[in-house]
């Protein structure tokens, strides 16, 4: 394709008309410069005026004594600027959201996503002494049903460090994973509880919630550091069809009680070393049985360092006089680098197959989802890491090989991620 | 006597992973230092306390005690993250640094205790400025921010006096 000059594009009248074009557009642009110039002329002369006027009127006020400088502002008072650690979302109350999500692979059961617990956890402070803590639970079961669940609902009054005394319903002190972990999952190091501490909601058969009320406090014992915990509650019921915590109504006239003591010695930053001890008559279908729970722990815990191990002994008694007795263990290591966490686990629980209470606790999680009884042995160990990638959420991946009485060993891989907000 | 001569070389592994263990243990201790400036403690001049442990400092920064022997409830306070002082104190008082402390003070209002986090505020001259003005309060600052003839608020031994060699609560 050629390209054609502009000469050989203009051919007679065409040319005539382009060329008196030019001239008139010359002819404008020559007399607007002329107009442009003759304004700026005037605008220079007002400028000169007033810059002279302005000469003049600097000198006469240069001219006038100096008038007292005003008083400096006065430096500003130090604010205080707090960083809340706890959501303050109105003037009494604090509200904190727990959650977490993730997948695992069986090879017992179908590999799934799933999603674990939303927890909206709130405190709020009603006086000096009296505070109220509540927890209300979205978790999702095995039946892919999402229950909301009043977790936790307490009044506590604080007379001193010695005595606090609180109502409701709460978390037992059955043991120290039960204690200082509960649903929030960002909170804990591994994916999931050890299982002698597994909710009654996801398979556990311990008393890990109750209805009544608590009695915590100090005992003056110097470098020692020894702690005392008392709980009346409603117990458990075996009952099947009816829920295992009795949150509304108890089933017999006989209250739970445990009592527990531990000791956090200052010689020691971080250990602590403790047992408990807890009492209850169970409602199941047949003979009453009374039950007798005893759990004792040692465990260290640094900003580095997480050392726990924890043992539990259950003795059910029936009124006809059989007594069945379930033993459990489990111990867990960890060391922080950095922002990871690796851990490992090992724990172990067996239940006798006739056992007269556990034959009603719901599936065992680590079992096939056709083996619909909890009894037998448990054990085996879990391997993981926990990633911190913000200081509010955290990854972990975790290896869980479980053996169980009469079955082959089974083999879960898990991922989590935790966080709260 | 083939499960035995089986079983020697895993005991060697076992044994070799061990030492290792404990070897790359004992490489990761960190020693703590303290050799810089002096981290005053310091108090309400009402308050009666004249002297600390390390440990009671502990608890009264943790909130695992919540009153003093007077009645009078604890209020610590400590000036925001960033400070140098603020950083050296939570390592040698805590054994913690700031990430911790928030996590530890989470877990603790989700376990029900009353414990309630240290108020922050955003200079040493606050720090002074809020323990002056709180009868429960306790907080730290630099010895330079605490100059001699200060009596707004009062300096409190922990185990021993600031100026001692001994001292551990430094930057």
């Amino acid at each position: 394709m050629k390209t054609a000059s502009l000469a050989s594009l203009l051919r007679g009248p065409q040319a005539v008309g382009l060329a008196l074009c030019m001239t008139f557009a010359l002819s404008v642009h020559a007399q607007q410069a002329t107009n442009a110039a003759t304004i700026q002329s005037d605008t220079n002369q007002q400028l000169l005026q007033r810059i002279n006027e302005l000469e003049v009127k600097v000198k006469q006020l240069e001219n006038k004594p100096a008038a007292p400088a005003p008083p400096p502002a006065p430096a500003p008072e130090p604010q205080a600027v707090e960083t809340p650690h706890i959501n303050e979302v109105a003037p009494r109350l604090h509200l904190n959201v727990f959650g977490d999500v993730g997948a695992q692979v069986y090879n017992h059961n179908p590999d799934t996503f799933y999603f674990g617990s939303l927890d909206l956890f709130m405190t709020g402070r009603i006086s000096d002494r009296v505070t109220t803590l509540a927890e209300v639970l979205f978790i999702a079961h095995n039946d892919n049903t999402v229950t909301p669940d009043v977790e936790r609902l307490l009044l506590q009054y604080h007379s001193s460090d010695y005595f606090t005394a609180a109502i409701g319903r709460y978390h037992t002190g059955v043991g120290y994973y039960n204690s200082a972990f509960n649903y929030g999952a960002f909170l804990e190091t591994s994916i999931d509880r050890p299982f002698i501490y597994a909710f009654d909601d996801l398979g556990g058969v311990l008393p890990m919630q109750d209805v009544g009320v608590t009695v915590t406090g100090k005992i003056p014992s110097g470098k020692m550091g020894l702690n005392y915990l008392m709980e009346v509650g409603n117990g458990q019921s075996w009952i099947p069809g009816s829920e295992t915590s009795q949150n509304n109504q108890d089933a017999n006239n006989s209250k739970s009680i445990n009592g527990g003591l531990f000791m956090r010695p200052e010689a020691i930053s971080g250990l602590e070393m403790g047992f408990s001890v807890r009492h209850d008559n169970l409602s199941v279908p047949g003979p009453a049985v009374g039950e007798l729970i005893s759990t004792v722990h040692v465990v260290y815990i640094n900003s580095d360092y997480e050392i726990l191990n924890e043992g539990v002994l259950v003795r059910h008694v029936e009124s006809t006089g059989p007594v069945f007795s379930t033993s459990g263990f489990y111990s867990q290591l960890s060391r922080r680098f950095r922002s990871y966490r690796p851990y490992f686990r090992y724990q172990y629980f067996n239940a006798p197959s006739n056992d007269p209470v556990y034959v009603y606790a719901g599936p065992n999680p680590y079992a096939p989802a056709d083996v619909t009884k909890f009894v037998g042995r448990l054990n085996g160990p879990s391997a993981g890491i926990r990633y911190d990638f913000s200081e509010h959420s955290a990854l972990k991946f975790q290896y869980d090989r479980v053996s169980l009485r009469g079955l082959a060993a089974q083999n879960a891989l898990s991922t989590q991620l935790a966080f709260t907000f | 006597m083939k499960k035995i001569t089986s079983a020697v070389p895993e005991f060697r592994a076992v044994a070799i992973l061990a030492v290792a263990a404990t070897v790359w243990w004992m490489a990761s201790i960190e020693p703590v230092e303290a050799a810089g400036e002096p981290i005053v403690v310091i108090v309400n001049s009402a308050n009666p306390v004249e002297s600390l442990s390390l440990g009671e400092l502990k608890k009264l920064f943790l909130g695992d005690r919540s009153r003093w022997d007077t009645g009078k409830a604890v209020a610590p306070v400590m000036i925001g993250p960033g400070a140098t002082e603020r950083t050296a104190f939570l390592k040698i008082v805590c054994g913690m640094n700031d990430a911790d402390l928030g996590k530890y003070f989470l877990q603790a209002a989700f376990t029900g205790k009353s414990a309630t986090p240290p108020k922050e505020v955003g200079s040493a001259a606050a720090v002074k400025s809020f323990v002056a003005g709180s009868p429960g309060a306790i907080g730290f600052v630099k010895a330079s921010d605490l100059p001699a003839g200060d009596t707004t608020v009062k300096a409190v031994k922990v185990d021993t006096a600031a100026s001692d060699p001994g001292y551990k609560i430094k930057m």
